[in-house]
C-alpha cells in the first residue's frame, strides 16, 4: 500500500523539509516504522508506549486513529496520513 | 496569612464621579482596592471624560499617576465604551465565531482587564521607583487591554504560514458546547485526553468513527474558539437526562459542570468569602530583616528580576509574559524536547505563532521536573530567582518538593505564585479540585457562562479564553503586588490566585449588587448597546445615558419623541442607508460611541487608531506589544 503522509512544520526538519512522503505500509504503525528507517529520530516525536504521542494527532483521512484501531489501524492504498500537534488551552 | 499586603497604600482620585463608560473600570479598581486593604481617597470632582485618572501612593514612593484612557493614541480621543472596544478590537467577532452571531460578550470584560491592568502598571512602576527608576506615571488603555487578551487569536490569525491540515474549515455554526440533557440542564464536558470521550460516547451509542469527529472538534475549543460538534452527538446526548449522563462521566472518567446561574453563584456562601477576599490569597513568611533591593537595569520597573516559571498553555505562560513586558527576565521551564504546543499550527518561523505570542519573550531550560535531578536543577534556578511561578494541577507542587516551604530556608525572600484553576486555598479540601480547571468549566462554574447566555441568546458562555486571559493578568497582577510587599516589607509571600477568582472579579458587581459590602456604585446599564447591519459592514453603537441616546436620535434624523420600544426597530432601519463607515464618521461627530465592528482579526491593520500599534515590522505575525508606558 503506497500511502501519503504529511508532515507538519514542526516534524519536517527531520524529513529535509519535505512536507509530503511516501510511504508503504498495511498498518499505521508499518507506516511509522518505515518513516523511522529514512528520516531516524522522527518515530519517537510520535509514538510513547506503543501508542500516539498525546499532544500528536494522527489522521487517516479524516479519522483520528485513536477512534479506530491506533497504532494498528488497517490501511488503504492512497490514503493520506495527516499527523497534527494537538491545539490545547486552558 | 495575610490577605491585604497593600494596607498601607493609598488609591486617589474621582473614582466614584468617573464618567460612564469608565464607571465599570472605576468600580473594578475600587473593588481590588478595598480587597487589598489599601485606602480609598476619593474625592467628589467629576472625572473627565476622555480619561480615568487615580493616584498610587505608598509610604516609601512618590505618588505614581496612572491613566487609563480608551485609545492608545491620547489625541484621538473619540469617546469609547465597553462594547466600542469589543467591538472596534476584535474581541466580538471572536465571541461570535461559534454562534455565527458577531454581538457582545455582555461582560465588562476589557473594563475589568483594564483596571487589573492599571492597578499592575501602579504598582510595577512604585517598584521601578524602589528600584531607582523615576518613574512617575504609567498609562494603559482599554485598546491596548482588549488586543492583549486576543494575542494569541491575532497571531494565529496573521501568521505567514497558513494554518496545517484538516482544520474543519467547513464549520456549522449550529452545534457547540455547551450540551443539554433531555431533562433540560445545561452543562459543559471536559477531559484532556481523547480516550474518556471515546468510551463516553460509546456509551451513548455514537460510533468511534463519529465520536472522533467530535473529538477533533472538541479540541479546536482553545484554538479558534469554534467547536462544531456533529449534531449526531449533541442530538445523542439529549435523549439522556443529567443524572445518567453524570452517571456516565464517572464511569468512564470525562468531567462535567452544569453550566450555574449566576443568582446562585453570588448567594452561595463559599463565594461569598472568596468574593470579600477578593482575587487572590497572600501568604506570607516571617520578615525578613536587611532585604537587599535590586537596582532596575533598565527603564522597565522590573527589568534585573528573574522569574522562573513551570507553566502550561494559557494562564500560567500569559502571566509570565506580562511580568517579561515589564522587564523581568523570565527563565520557562519546558519538558525535554520542548513544550509540545510549540508545534500547534500555524508555524511561524519554525515555533506556533499562538504559542510566541505568550511565549517569545522568555529563556527557555528544557528540565523534565518529575525526575529528582530534575527537581534539584529547578531549585537551583529558584535559589537565584525573584519569583517562581507555576500552574500545575492541585497538590502537584507538593508531590515534587516543589512547594512554597520547599524553597523558603532556599530563597527567603521569593515571591511564590501558583495560577490555579479553582480555589485560592489549596490547603482546603473542595470537590471542585477533582475536575480540570479548565475556562469553559470555570465558565460555566462560575455564573459568567450564565451572564453571557443571558445577553447573548446563547445557552452558555464564551469560546473565547477570556478567564484564562483574565486568570493570567490577575495572577501576574499579585506577583507584582507581592514583588512591592516585599519591597517594602521585606517579606517573602505565596500568592494564589485562579480561573475561578478570575471568575468572581469579572462578576463583581452582581455580588456587590447582593450584598452590598462595599463602599462602591455598580456601573448602570447602557440606553442603547447593539450590532447593526450597514449599507458595508456593521456598526455597533452604545449609549450609556439618555442624552447621548438624544444625539445618536438627532445625528441618525429620527424622531425626538419616538417610544423606546421602537427605537431599536429604527435604528436597524435607518442605519441601512449609509455604510458603517460613513456613519461611525457621523456619529463621532456627534460624540456618540461608535466603531466599525473589525469582523476579521486581519482587518485590525486596517484601523488607524490600531495600525501604528499592530505594525506588522516582522516577518513573523502580528504582535500585540506591551498594555504600558511609562513616564
Amino acid at each position: 500500500m503506497s500511502i501519503t503522509v504529511i508532515i507538519p512544520t514542526i516534524l519536517r526538519p527531520l524529513t529535509n523539509d519535505q512536507k509530503r512522503i511516501s510511504i508503504t505500509g498495511y498498518k499505521v504503525s508499518d507506516v511509522i516504522n518505515g518513516m523511522e528507517q529514512q528520516y531516524p529520530g522522527i518515530k519517537e516525536k510520535l509514538v510513547s508506549e506503543g501508542n500516539a504521542h498525546r499532544f500528536i494527532n494522527i489522521y487517516i483521512n479524516d479519522n483520528d486513529i485513536r477512534f479506530c484501531d491506533g497504532l494498528s489501524t488497517h490501511l488503504q492504498d492512497g490514503d493520506v496520513l495527516t499527523i497534527l500537534p494537538a491545539v490545547a488551552g486552558g | 496569612m495575610m490577605n491585604q499586603p497593600l494596607n498601607d497604600c493609598v488609591i486617589a482620585g474621582p473614582l466614584k464621579n468617573p464618567a460612564p463608560h469608565f464607571a465599570a473600570t472605576a468600580f473594578s479598581l475600587l473593588y481590588q482596592s478595598n480587597t487589598l486593604g489599601m485606602k480609598i481617597e476619593c474625592h467628589d470632582q467629576h472625572a473627565t471624560d476622555d480619561r480615568l485618572s487615580f493616584a498610587f501612593k505608598t509610604p516609601y514612593t512618590s505618588a505614581v499617576i496612572s491613566e487609563i484612557t480608551g485609545w492608545y493614541d491620547n489625541d484621538q480621543q473619540a469617546v469609547v465604551t465597553e462594547n466600542i472596544i469589543q467591538a472596534a478590537c476584535g474581541m466580538m467577532s471572536v465571541h461570535g465565531r461559534a454562534s455565527g452571531k458577531i454581538q457582545a460578550l455582555g461582560l465588562n470584560y476589557v473594563s475589568t482587564l483594564t483596571a487589573a491592568l492599571a492597578l499592575h502598571g501602579a504598582v510595577a512602576a512604585a517598584i521601578g521607583q524602589l528600584r531607582g527608576l523615576t518613574l512617575s506615571s504609567s498609562r494603559v488603555s482599554m485598546a491596548a487591554a482588549a488586543l492583549l487578551s486576543e494575542s494569541q487569536y491575532i497571531a494565529d490569525a496573521t501568521a505567514t504560514e497558513l494554518p496545517e491540515g484538516l482544520l474543519l474549515d467547513k464549520t456549522a455554526h449550529s452545534a457547540a458546547p455547551p450540551f443539554v440533557s433531555s431533562d433540560g440542564v445545561v452543562f459543559e464536558l471536559e477531559t484532556l485526553s481523547a480516550d474518556p470521550w471515546l468510551k463516553f460516547w460509546t456509551r451513548l451509542g455514537i460510533s468511534p468513527a463519529l465520536a472522533g469527529k467530535g473529538w477533533t472538534a472538541f479540541l479546536l475549543r482553545y484554538a479558534k474558539a469554534v467547536s462544531p460538534i456533529p449534531s449526531e452527538l449533541m442530538h445523542a446526548i439529549s435523549k439522556v437526562t443529567y443524572q445518567e449522563i453524570s452517571a456516565s462521566c464517572s464511569q468512564t472518567g470525562m468531567f462535567i459542570c452544569p453550566v450555574r446561574a449566576i443568582d446562585e453563584q453570588v448567594t452561595d456562601e463559599q463565594s461569598k468569602y472568596e468574593w470579600l477576599r477578593g482575587p487572590w490569597t497572600f501568604d506570607s513568611s516571617a520578615d525578613v530583616k536587611n532585604i537587599q533591593i535590586k537596582p532596575a537595569s533598565s527603564t522597565l520597573p522590573l527589568s534585573g528580576l528573574t522569574v522562573v516559571e513551570s507553566c502550561r498553555r494559557i494562564q500560567g505562560p500569559l502571566a509570565g509574559h506580562l511580568l517579561a513586558l515589564l522587564g523581568a527576565q523570565v527563565i520557562r521551564i519546558e519538558p525535554p524536547g520542548g513544550d509540545p504546543l510549540r508545534g500547534m499550527p500555524p508555524m511561524s518561523e519554525g515555533c506556533s505563532a499562538r504559542f510566541g505570542a505568550l511565549n517569545r519573550l522568555k529563556t527557555i531550560r528544557e528540565i523534565d521536573i518529575r525526575l529528582p535531578s530534575g527537581q534539584a536543577e529547578v531549585a537551583e534556578l529558584v535559589r537565584h530567582a525573584d519569583v517562581f511561578l507555576h500552574n500545575w494541577a492541585p497538590n502537584k507542587a507538593a508531590q515534587l518538593n516543589l512547594d512554597y516551604s520547599n524553597f523558603l530556608e532556599l530563597n527567603p525572600t521569593l515571591v511564590y505564585a501558583y495560577a490555579a484553576g479553582w480555589s485560592t486555598d489549596e490547603n482546603t479540601y473542595s470537590p471542585l479540585h477533582s475536575i480540570p480547571g479548565t475556562d469553559f468549566m470555570v465558565q460555566a462554574y462560575s455564573g459568567v457562562a450564565d451572564k453571557i447566555s443571558k445577553t447573548c441568546g446563547t445557552q452558555g458562555g464564551s469560546l473565547f479564553t477570556l478567564l484564562d486571559v483574565l486568570g493570567g493578568a490577575i495572577a501576574a497582577q499579585g506577583i507584582t503586588i507581592a514583588l512591592l510587599n516585599q519591597c517594602m516589607n521585606g517579606v517573602s509571600t505565596k500568592v494564589t490566585s485562579s480561573l475561578l477568582s478570575a471568575a468572581t472579579l469579572l462578576c463583581a458587581d452582581d455580588f456587590q449588587n447582593q450584598h452590598q459590602a462595599f463602599d462602591i456604585g455598580a456601573a448602570s446599564k447602557s440606553v442603547v448597546n447593539g450590532v447593526y447591519v450597514t449599507q458595508q459592514g456593521k456598526i455597533a453603537i452604545e449609549c450609556y445615558d439618555h442624552q447621548t441616546t438624544q444625539r445618536l436620535i438627532q445625528a441618525l434624523g429620527i424622531a425626538a419623541d419616538i417610544e423606546p420600544a421602537k427605537l431599536q426597530q429604527q435604528l436597524c432601519c435607518v442605519l441601512l442607508a449609509k455604510t458603517a463607515e460613513e456613519w461611525v464618521t457621523a456619529l463621532q461627530h456627534a460624540q456618540v460611541p461608535a466603531a466599525i465592528v473589525a469582523e476579521n482579526l486581519v482587518d485590525l491593520h486596517n484601523n488607524p487608531r490600531l495600525k501604528s500599534i499592530l505594525n506588522l515590522n516582522s516577518k513573523s505575525y502580528t504582535q500585540v506589544p506591551s498594555p504600558w508606558s511609562f513616564q
